[in-house]
């Protein structure tokens, strides 16, 4: 049975006609955690913003092949002209190296994305604020402290808050670009754990250095060489 | 020796701090000396909410405290939308290329001496306005209002731009991520973080607004009375001074223009303290 989710054919990407991706085709499957991997300036951030089409944003990029997503049983393209983008990036989450709160509290934090939306009843945004805390292990640390700014929090509680505000909006697929090297060896070890834990949910991409990392979490891992993306060994 | 230069440096710095704060004081020392006739036995205090009529002995500036505060705030409320889009659309909608030669363009007008905007408004403006109306010469608080927020919009597109493009990339990249569009991430992200630029932009322009003469003074109309409507003319305390002082020096007349003086200053901080104020508040709000 073809238990993929993310399918990517023949994608090439270029900032100013600098080629970065020269025809990547792949398969995603769903509830796996990939790893990618590869050397700096290669292209690895590149390629996660082709899924939420957050690159769109950077002047003269350009963008040809095809990405495709299943949503409810059936495949759609997300660079189609129907294909919502807000309703896109609800579904493809996405963690940034830098962990980025907004200025603002932290229940404001967790509760943007959702004001974003459009939801608005209060008891609602109430209790998915707390699940979503409490799924990226961060609701113990900061329940009594909803309501003071983000930026006083850690390192690690400021990741774990952006993969919190990134779940509160159940998405199918999570970005993450190195999530941990930001962070000390403990904090790293717990984002790796939630990482894990996200995978009976979502199906999760990963960009990282560290190959201990990859070879402790990922199912697969590919590497990101001359602009495609190759299949490789995970060495346990 | 790094220490030493440090400290001249400091020093340096502190002196033309001090000469300035000394030269404000100055003015407004020199402004208080001269209209000190007036200034006797409290009739500062009057002056401020009586007519003008020289014939009579009565030197009150009502009429032209009305006309400043009615055709600044006016220009404000013409040019802080206009300057809001503007600096909006060279933030987040303009290709590279026409965002860079808007800008020139905007820093450009900043230069632009007062009396071509003045010049501008006479033939133009004036005439425009005469004609949609059909009610009086066209020479009135909206002409003033409308040519002195041209005047100003350059001045506040560039704090704002700067205001805007000071608010960190993280921030903004962290909202169109989780979905924002461009004017929710304008809204909720880059106009809460920009509040000091947009505070700056506000009093730098109403300053200007404020301080300008050339402006009302060609296109106002000058009549003193306190404006009913749009369409009646006005005389700004600045043009107030420029018209007497252009006069003679030895009248009562002459010896009250300092007065206004005095008030135009008071004014211009009382309005500085309102927006440090409520932009402070407003500041609150956003971020809790
Ligand atoms: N916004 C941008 N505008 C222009 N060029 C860009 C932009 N972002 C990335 N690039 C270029 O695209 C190439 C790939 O960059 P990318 O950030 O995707 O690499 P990466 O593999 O994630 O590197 P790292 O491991 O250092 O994060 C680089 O040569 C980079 O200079
Ligand atoms: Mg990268």
């Amino acid at each position: 049975m073809d238990n993929s989710i993310i399918k990517i054919t023949d994608l090439h990407f270029s900032y100013n006609g600098l080629k970065v991706l020269k025809g990547v085709t792949h398969s995603f499957e769903k509830n796996t955690l990939t790893a990618i991997t590869g050397p700096s300036g290669k292209g690895k951030s590149t390629f996660l913003t082709t899924l939420n089409r957050l690159w769109e944003d950077v002047p003269g990029a350009a963008l040809q092949g095809c990405v495709e997503l299943k949503i409810a049983e059936k495949w759609r393209d997300v660079y189609a002209s129907s294909m919502d983008i807000a309703a896109l990036r609800r579904m493809v989450g996405m963690v940034f190296q830098i962990p980025n709160p907004l200025p603002m509290s932290i229940f404001r934090n967790m509760a943007f994305p959702l004001k974003l939306a459009g939801v608005k009843e209060k008891d609602q945004v109430q209790a998915k604020v707390q699940e979503a805390l409490e799924r990226a292990f961060l609701w113990d640390e900061v329940k009594d402290r909803l309501h003071s700014s983000a930026l006083e929090l850690s390192g690690g509680q400021q990741q774990r808050l952006c993969i919190a505000r990134a779940l509160i909006l159940e998405p199918m697929v999570l970005l993450f670009d190195e999530p941990t090297s930001s962070l000390d060896y403990q904090a790293a070890g717990m984002i790796e754990d939630l990482l894990v834990s996200l995978k009976e949910s979502c199906t999760v991409l990963m960009v990282s250095h560290y190959l201990d990392q990859v070879s402790r979490i990922a199912d697969s891992r590919l590497e990101l060489a001359d602009g495609k993306l190759l299949l490789s060994n995970i060495s346990r | 020796m790094m220490i030493n230069r440090d400290k001249t440096f400091k020093t340096a710095l502190f002196i033309c701090a001090a000469a300035s704060a000394l030269a404000t004081l100055l003015i407004f020392g020199f402004l208080l000396v001269f209209g000190l006739p007036l200034f006797k036995g409290g009739q500062f205090f009057l002056l401020l909410g009586r007519p003008w009529a020289p014939g009579q002995g009565m030197y009150g500036f009502l009429p032209m405290i009305a006309g400043t505060a009615a055709i600044s705030l006016l220009s404000l409320v013409v040019a802080f939308p206009i300057s809001l889009g503007v600096s909006f659309f060279l933030h987040s909608l303009a290709p590279a290329a026409l965002g860079k030669i808007l800008k020139r363009l905007v820093q450009f007008m900043t230069g632009v001496p007062t009396v071509i905007y003045g010049f501008i408004g006479v033939f133009l403006l004036v005439p425009l306005i005469r004609e949609m109306f059909e009610n009086g010469s066209g020479m009135c608080v909206l002409s003033a209002s409308l040519m002195l927020g041209l005047l100003i919009s350059p001045t506040m597109i560039l704090f704002f731009s700067d205001g805007f493009a000071a608010v960190d990339k993280k921030y903004i990249q962290a909202a169109r991520a989780l979905g924002a569009t461009r004017v929710q991430t304008l809204l909720f992200v880059v106009l809460p973080n920009a509040w000091r630029g947009l505070m700056t932009g506000l009093i730098m322009a109403l300053g200007r607004a404020m301080g300008d003469t050339l402006i009302a003074l060609m296109i106002a109309g000058n009549a003193v009375n306190v404006p009913s409507s749009l369409l009646d003319p006005a005389r700004t305390l600045t043009s107030h001074i420029a018209l007497v002082s252009a006069a003679d020096y030895h009248s009562m007349e002459f010896k009250s223009i300092f007065a206004c003086g005095v008030t135009l200053y008071l004014l211009n901080a009382a309005a500085v303290i309102a927006i440090r104020r409520f932009g402070a508040v407003g500041k609150d709000k956003a971020h809790v």
